[in-house]
């Protein structure tokens, strides 16, 4: 999971006059997708990153995005606008069949896949993959697994001449891993990227072997310089019939590295030269967004997200004013959305929000616990503090000031203020404020958040944010929530492996949390990024909101 | 040559080489004493390393599995040590065949690109040495050439437009020069690239090319602070007894300005081009972000906002010891320029 940046990233996002730009694109339909599309030519990605990290055991990557073009894992996601992600194979035959109560999970690899030197890709391969990326040369990546698979805790990689019992390879094509509890979401958590293959003979020393890595995609690594570039040429041994997901279009793609967010928007916007076979890794900044709006022809490319990531205000229930669950409720009511959303940038930065569970995540039940208009409720916000014998209340506010903007904290502030809250704002850098929001003390009332899963399972939304264990510690329970019926939820729906079961617990726990008012849902982000005119097939739905790189393909 | 002229020459020398050594260990003081004060200054964040590195989600377990690997489980005072220690005779991070080794001079291992942070600085050096260079010698000549052409002519329309020019570009923030430049060149007249860096032995002219607009942009900026430095100070020496007498004697104004007058002009000139270029040769950070140029400022950059201390460490202790190198290249020029100095 990702606590989604309005603090990174999407921080370009805030402050937009975006109302001005509701002509956009898209919205998540493939408004850029081509019939015209086909196979050759050269992409480039333009982004403000300087570096990739192209260990797989490193990486954080969402399976649509850069290494997911040069690294294949036993599953992965398929993604469209307008509908639910759904996890599909990708090496394996199927998402993973459960025994054992959903503690033991069982994969057979497709026949016929190799590598980008021919050699076969083996299930000792996915097995030595997950098992060096428990090693410390190789920490950073996404590591749900490592508690998950039983005996992980304390398993050191296999650098220390140890493999680890909990998976089992009975033949080259079949793959078993043992969990320390059941869990349903399993066939997720399989198609990140320490699940793609590594042979164990190309691993000879582990801080170089994303150098020369092994490709299972349809692209492998032609020449990486930090800084520069990242250029990635056609797997020859790649198949497009075992792959559901990869088009494969481009025959190379160049990402350049460490750009500059402004320059790479007016260059898009330009749309000349090799521009016109580039998209934006980026959020489209606020300043570009709106000179975007007066360009017709920029406005054609410019493709805006369905509503995902949850912008959110946190309410610390350890804190002696805000234990009583009236005072929470009155801050529910008393907190104008509508002015949250302006301050954000209108429309194009999201819609309203309701609920825990983000749109576009598979189970999602739609409801309002406070139903108000979309400026608050005050008198019912004042009733409840009466009612709980706090009238007037003076709370401090934490506010990451890369990720929110002086007028989102504004808007909290002056909306409580109607009510007899008085708000003082605290504004810290990203870093200071991390450590003060999920540190040990919890030394705040309110703080400003929003959250993106790491994929697409309510889970994602829920346990990070609401779960006792992820207080403090580094964790993002920042209304420092525990409730042991809800821990006892979230543990029955983490461990239901039949879906539909497991959606229907994740609906209940969404709406016994917010009973409890720990957080004011605030708005559904959405991100908007430019492409050239040669671009086809680029499309960004709700979840994740950004591009699918592994569809892309460029005009004729 | 006599005894005595042998003495003092000998005298002389051991003086020079005395001088040496004492700005040597002076300049190994500044570097100590910078490498101490930087790290102090991360240590004060309240961000963690190993926590960046941890991975997601990160349990205690694998926190401190990475704060025992990155050596962050020692005391600050022992790491510091560690970080002296590892100049000498190099450092290795965990054990076993897949133990991460830094040779000396090890300046840090950065755990967040997989290389020493020599090895990243090495890479990145001779692209901010291009734009440094580049940059200097151009604003060098504008600089100069526009405080002389304005001190020449005092109070006249040259003179105040050079003075308005030099505090336009002394007031604009390097970013937004840099972007008006890429915005009328790049997208508007469409004859220089906007982004990107070819090697000088890859294509010598593309080099100059994917320049020619950084070089600009800085020579902008520090031009004007070159041309304010030039007029002031020629106007002052253009008012000597000795150009009085220069004048006198019937030279040539421009042999009076030339020789007399911009001689004496050189030394303060110099004196802040030192410092200037140093500078620069650390990183010139602004520049090289808008125009995507991968040199040490944007490596710098990258460190601050990722945290990766190691990698700030090292590039601050380069800066500072280019600085220090600066200083004593200017006190060298200072002898050459002026023989009363090195007397």
């Amino acid at each position: 999971m990702k606590r989604h940046p309005l603090r990174a990233t999407a921080a370009a996002l805030t402050g937009l006059v975006l109302a001005a730009c509701g002509t956009s694109s898209s919205g998540g339909a493939p408004a850029s997708s081509s019939t015209a599309a086909a196979r050759g030519g050269s992409l480039f990605v333009l982004t403000t990153s300087s570096s990739v990290t192209l260990d797989p055991a490193k990486s954080q990557n969402l399976a649509i995005t850069t290494l997911g073009l040069i690294y294949r894992r036993l599953t992965t996601w398929d993604i469209a606008p307008g509908r639910p992600p759904t996890v599909v194979p990708d090496l394996a035959t199927d998402t993973g069949t459960a025994s054992d109560g959903g503690r033991t999970w069982t994969y057979h690899l497709k026949d016929g896949l190799q590598y980008a030197d021919g050699t076969p890709i083996t299930a000792a391969d996915v097995r030595y993959g997950v098992e060096r990326s428990f090693a410390a040369e190789l920490s950073g990546g996404l590591s749900y697994h490592k508690t998950l698979l039983a005996g992980g805790t304390a398993y050191k990689g296999p650098y220390t001449g140890q493999d680890l019992p909990a998976i089992e390879t009975p033949d080259a094509r079949t793959i078993v891993f043992h969990l320390a509890t059941a869990y349903g979401d399993w066939p997720w958590i399989v198609s990140m990227p320490a699940f793609a293959p590594v042979p164990r003979a190309k691993d000879t020393s582990p801080t170089s072997y994303a150098t020369h890595p092994a490709a299972s995609g349809p692209y492998q690594v032609d020449s990486y310089h930090q800084g520069s570039a990242l250029v990635l040429t056609r797997n020859p041994h790649w198949d497009a019939r075992t792959d559901p997901v990869r088009t494969g279009g481009p025959d190379k793609i160049t990402f350049q590295l460490g750009q500059d967010r402004s320059v790479v928007a007016q260059r898009l916007i330009a749309d000349s030269g090799d521009d016109r076979s580039a998209f934006g890794a980026s959020f489209v900044p606020p300043a570009q967004l709106a000179q975007v709006s007066r360009d017709a022809g920029a406005k054609q490319r410019l493709v805006t997200s369905d509503p995902g990531a949850l912008a959110y205000l946190a309410i610390n229930t350890r804190r002696p004013a805000l234990a009583d669950v009236r005072v929470r409720q009155a801050i529910e009511y008393g907190v104008d959305k509508h002015a949250y959303q302006v301050a954000s940038g209108g429309e194009l930065a999201g819609g309203l929000a309701t609920t825990l569970i983000t749109p576009g995540i598979p189970g999602r039940v739609a409801y309002d616990l406070y139903p108000e208009e979309p400026s608050g409720d005050v008198a019912k916000a004042r009733q409840l503090l009466a009612a709980a014998g706090t009238p007037a209340l003076s709370l401090s506010l934490l506010v990451d000031s890369e990720s929110n903007s002086a007028a989102q904290a504004q808007a909290i502030q002056q909306a409580l203020q109607r009510v007899g809250i008085t708000v003082t704002i605290r504004q810290l850098d990203d870093e200071a404020w991390t450590a003060a929001a999920t540190g040990a003390a919890g030394d705040y009332d309110l703080t400003l958040s929003s959250w993106q899963p790491d994929f697409p399972s309510a889970n994602g939304n829920l346990q990070p944010l609401f779960a006792t264990s992820e207080i403090g510690g580094g964790g993002y329970n920042l209304a420092r929530y525990s409730r042991p019926e809800v821990d006892a939820l979230i543990a029955r729906a983490t461990g239901e492996t039949d879906h539909a079961a497991a959606q229907a617990l994740w609906a209940q726990a969404d709406r016994r949390i917010l009973q409890d008012a720990p957080v004011v849902p605030l708005i559904y982000t959405r991100n908007s990024f430019l492409h050239g005119s040669k671009v086809a097939d680029f499309f960004v739905a709700g979840f994740p909101a950004y591009p699918d790189y592994l569809r892309v393909s460029l005009r004729r | 040559m006599s005894g005595t002229a042998r003495r003092a020459a000998t005298a002389r020398r051991a003086a020079r080489a005395r001088t040496a050594a004492r700005r040597v260990a002076s300049a190994a003081l500044t570097l100590l004493v910078v490498s101490a004060l930087t790290y102090a200054v991360f240590y004060l964040l309240p961000a963690d390393p190993a926590q960046l590195s941890c991975g997601k989600p990160c349990t205690p377990e694998r926190l401190q599995q990475a704060r025992e690997f990155m050596a962050l489980d020692r005391s600050v005072p022992r790491q510091y040590l560690d970080f002296l220690s590892g100049l000498v005779s190099g450092r290795s991070f965990g054990t076993g065949p897949a133990a991460v080794r830094c040779p000396a001079p090890c300046l840090g291992y950065s755990f967040r690109l997989d290389r020493p942070v020599v090895d990243l600085m090495a890479d990145r050096l001779p692209v901010t040495v291009s734009i440094a260079l580049g940059a200097a010698v151009l604003w060098l000549l504008l600089g100069v050439g526009a405080g002389v052409a304005a001190a020449v002519r005092p109070r006249t329309l040259l003179d105040r437009g050079v003075m308005t020019l030099a505090v336009a570009g002394v007031s604009t923030p390097t970013y937004l020069l840099g972007l008006l430049g890429i915005l009328l060149f790049g997208f508007t007249v469409h004859v220089l690239p906007v982004s990107g860096y070819v090697p000088l032995t890859e294509d010598p002219a593309a080099w100059a090319q994917h320049l020619v607009l950084p070089w600009c942009v800085l020579a902008a900026v520090f031009a004007a602070v070159y041309a304010r430095l030039t007029r002031g100070q020629l106007l002052e020496v253009l008012q000597e007894d000795h150009i009085r007498a220069a004048r006198a004697r019937g030279l040539r104004e421009r042999r009076v300005v030339g020789i007399h007058g911009l001689r004496n002009v050189l030394l303060p000139v110099v004196s802040v081009l030192g410092p200037d270029l140093g500078g620069l040769l650390g990183g010139a950070v602004i520049t090289e972000h808008v125009f995507s140029l991968p040199g040490l400022g944007s490596l710098l950059l990258d460190a601050v906002g990722s945290v990766d201390l190691p990698l700030v460490v090292g590039i601050t202790l380069l800066s500072a010891f280019l600085i220090i190198v600066a200083n004593a290249v200017v006190d060298l020029c200072y002898g050459l320029l002026d023989p009363r100095v090195s007397g």
